[in-house]
């Protein structure tokens, strides 16, 4: 399998090129959605950053790091309001210092101030710092198996015959834990057999590949899906080629999918 | 002073008659933020959750029919999958209220982008229905007014938070509503509170409530009396939890206690009353969405620009100097009393009449923003 991907000093070679704008708190979401709008980043809707407490704040920091060091991305801006919990001056020494910047509303002169400042920069992150493209010897896909499948087995020894890493989760249920889990583990790109009834995922760092079951909902989705319940494992492989070399996936054209950091305690 | 609004049939009035485009799955949030960008000024909000059976099952359901049948709006469009779970939310917001409820469905869309073009034209149709929509003069009992702070320091207490607390005084006396939040801001304070309570046993409820909130956080193994005031309000210059309660309980003046309210729970009566939320600001928001508050005011010291989708959310600065740096995002400054340029009294007065001017339709820098945050609030976590 030949892919040709991005080298991000620091963070490893994606399939992606993707520039992430990080809010580190729900107060600066919707700045960080109109500045990634404007400049065609990646951001994400979340509820955490503040007013959490115990394991969830470590749990919640981790998950952002995470995030920044994705081998997918190719720069991060994290915007902060400033009097968060996870504070945006401390997170930005935890993630990868490689184009890597952060603005704090509260000192950028309000909401208008940082999304001008942050258009500025984004572009700047993106415009000065072309990624090179960089041959991915060894891909890792990961696998959510939020329901059982049937060739597991085979499935996973063509891979890895096909020269694939292959990461496995498989809580049952929603795919968005097993996702999550997959994205700390640096997956590039991600295969997923949705439960029966749940509708296809996506994940707006990663490439996610839908694979459908045979129930009534999936069946009445299939247009969503980027394979049915039949497809053969070369026809799996061929579709892998594909999207690291740069075919969108379903999921990635209609941009489905929220980002859900774990969370184990209730907010106060 | 005249104030004019949207009765709608059921008791409640609107002062925004907003078309809210909900989605009932997470992967459904997408396309909702879509057909608010791409409609004539529908309102979308954004959620992470998967419809599954979670401990929080009740309250989730609760907040999203809630929120969908908020007086403020005049249509919801439901995006959904087509699942029996997404009917459970659909009959309880029909039991809510009369708001219209447009259901667009995606096995029936059969792609993301029919769905998302089907959303933009319901929604246009609404629109163009709700523009046409006459406000009609309102009493001042239409006011449900919900009271928050975020983001306090030292001038809180002194500042705007009283100032809040002479206007919500002054409309609860004139037979509105004002709801106060936040349990965990007015730990240390609840007994002041409850000598303010109509009855001993809503004054026991005020009791009772703080120490359950406080249990629920003693029992993760932490103590919230360490944990807070948040490093935010510590750089503040707020010294203690005690200190932050005193403060930010100023809020709701000095009227007498209706009725506790459970979390997200609206009131049947007039009256002042204690919410038991979150702290959390935007948790406390989609609470008071779901409760039928109509207009908030948030006291804040260090500055933030959240707002809702569903309530025009007013932005009282405690302090001139932030209000200066960020302008943006504040409507009202309250400042000007530790400046010594107006009295308590004087600033309680414009806030009263920033509340009806909103309430009128005058826009807030939330609403100009476009901010209007969502959360769903969960007492178990969503690490499943």
């Amino acid at each position: 399998m030949s892919i040709t991907g991005f080298a991000h000093k620091g963070r490893g070679v994606g399939v992606r090129d993707h520039q992430l704008i990080l809010p580190s708190v729900v107060c600066s979401t919707h700045v960080s959605r109109k500045i990634a709008n404007e400049v065609g980043a990646l951001t994400f809707a979340h509820q955490n950053g503040c007013g959490i407490i115990g394991i969830d704040v470590p749990g919640v920091d981790n998950f952002f790091i995470e995030l920044a060091n994705h081998p997918n991305v190719q720069s991060v801006l994290v915007i902060s309001l400033g009097c968060e919990t996870i504070q945006g001056p401390e997170l930005l020494p935890k993630i990868n210092r490689e184009l890597s910047r952060l603005l704090v509303i509260q000192e950028s002169g309000g909401a208008s101030g940082t999304y001008e400042a942050g258009v500025i920069q984004a572009k700047q992150l993106r415009d000065n710092f072309k990624s090179a493209p960089a041959v991915i010897e060894k891909l890792v896909i990961g696998l959510d198996l939020s329901r059982n499948i049937e060739n597991l087995a085979a499935l996973k020894a063509a891979l890895n015959d096909a020269g694939l890493e292959v990461v496995i989760q498989d809580q049952q249920g929603v795919s968005e834990h097993n996702l999550a889990k997959l994205m700390s583990k640096k997956v590039q790109i991600i295969l997923s057999f949705a439960d029966d009834n749940q509708p296809p995922s996506g994940f707006p760092l990663i490439p996610v590949i839908n694979i459908a079951s045979n129930s009534p909902l999936h069946l009445a989705l299939a247009a969503e899906f980027d394979l049915p319940s039949t497809a053969s494992v070369q026809e799996i492989i061929k579709l892998i080629t594909a999207v690291g070399n740069g075919q969108k996936t379903k999921s990635e054209v209609s941009g489905i999918g929220e980002i859900v950091a774990p969370r184990s305690v209730r907010s106060v | 002073m005249s104030l004019t609004g949207y009765e709608r049939g059921d008791g409640r009035w609107g002062f925004r008659n907003h078309v809210l485009i909900l989605p009932l799955h997470q992967i459904l949030s997408s396309s909702a933020r879509e057909i608010e960008l791409k409609s004539d000024g529908a309102v979308a909000v954004s959620h992470d959750w998967s419809q599954v059976i979670e401990k929080d099952h009740e309250r989730i359901i609760h907040l999203l029919a809630g929120n969908a049948t908020n007086p403020n709006l005049y249509a919801t469009i439901l995006l959904r999958l087509g699942t029996p779970i997404e009917d459970e939310v659909i009959a309880r917001a029909k039991k809510y209220g009369k708001t219209k409820l447009i259901e667009v469905s995606l096995t029936e869309a059969k792609s993301i982008e029919n769905l998302t073009q089907a959303g933009i034209e319901r929604a246009n149709e609404l629109l163009k229905e709700a523009k046409a929509q006459q406000r009609v003069s309102a009493p001042l009992s239409a006011i449900v007014l919900g009271l928050e702070c975020g983001g306090s320091d030292a001038y809180s207490g002194i500042t705007a938070n009283p100032a809040l607390g002479v206007a919500s005084d002054e409309l609860v006396a004139q037979g509105a509503t004002s709801i106060l939040g936040e349990t965990m801001e007015i730990l240390g304070a609840e007994h002041l509170l409850a000598r303010r309570a109509i009855t001993k046993e809503v004054g026991q409820q005020i009791i009772d409530v703080v120490a359950r909130y406080e249990a629920s956080i003693n029992y993760e193994g932490i103590d919230i009396r360490g944990a807070q005031p948040s490093r935010g309000n510590i750089e503040g210059g707020l010294s203690t939890l005690e200190e932050k309660s005193l403060g930010a309980a100023k809020k709701a003046g000095n009227a007498q206690f209706t009725g506790v309210l459970e979390y997200a729970i609206a009131p049947t009566k007039a009256g002042l009353y204690f919410m038991d939320t979150p702290g959390h600001d935007i948790e406390q928001l989609t609470g008071f969405g779901a409760a039928g508050v109509n207009i908030t005011v948030f006291t804040t010291g260090r500055g933030t620009p959240t707002g809702s989708a569903v309530m025009p959310t007013i932005k009282v600065a405690t302090n001139s100097e932030m209000a200066t740096a960020i302008p943006d995002i504040i409507d009202l400054n309250s400042g000007t009393i530790a400046d010594g340029t107006q009295s308590l009294e004087e600033n309680g007065k414009l806030i009263y009449q920033l509340i009806l001017d909103v309430a009128n339709g005058q826009l807030t820098k939330a609403e100009l923003g476009g901010h209007h945050e969502f959360n769903l609030s969960r007492l178990y976590g969503s690490s499943l």
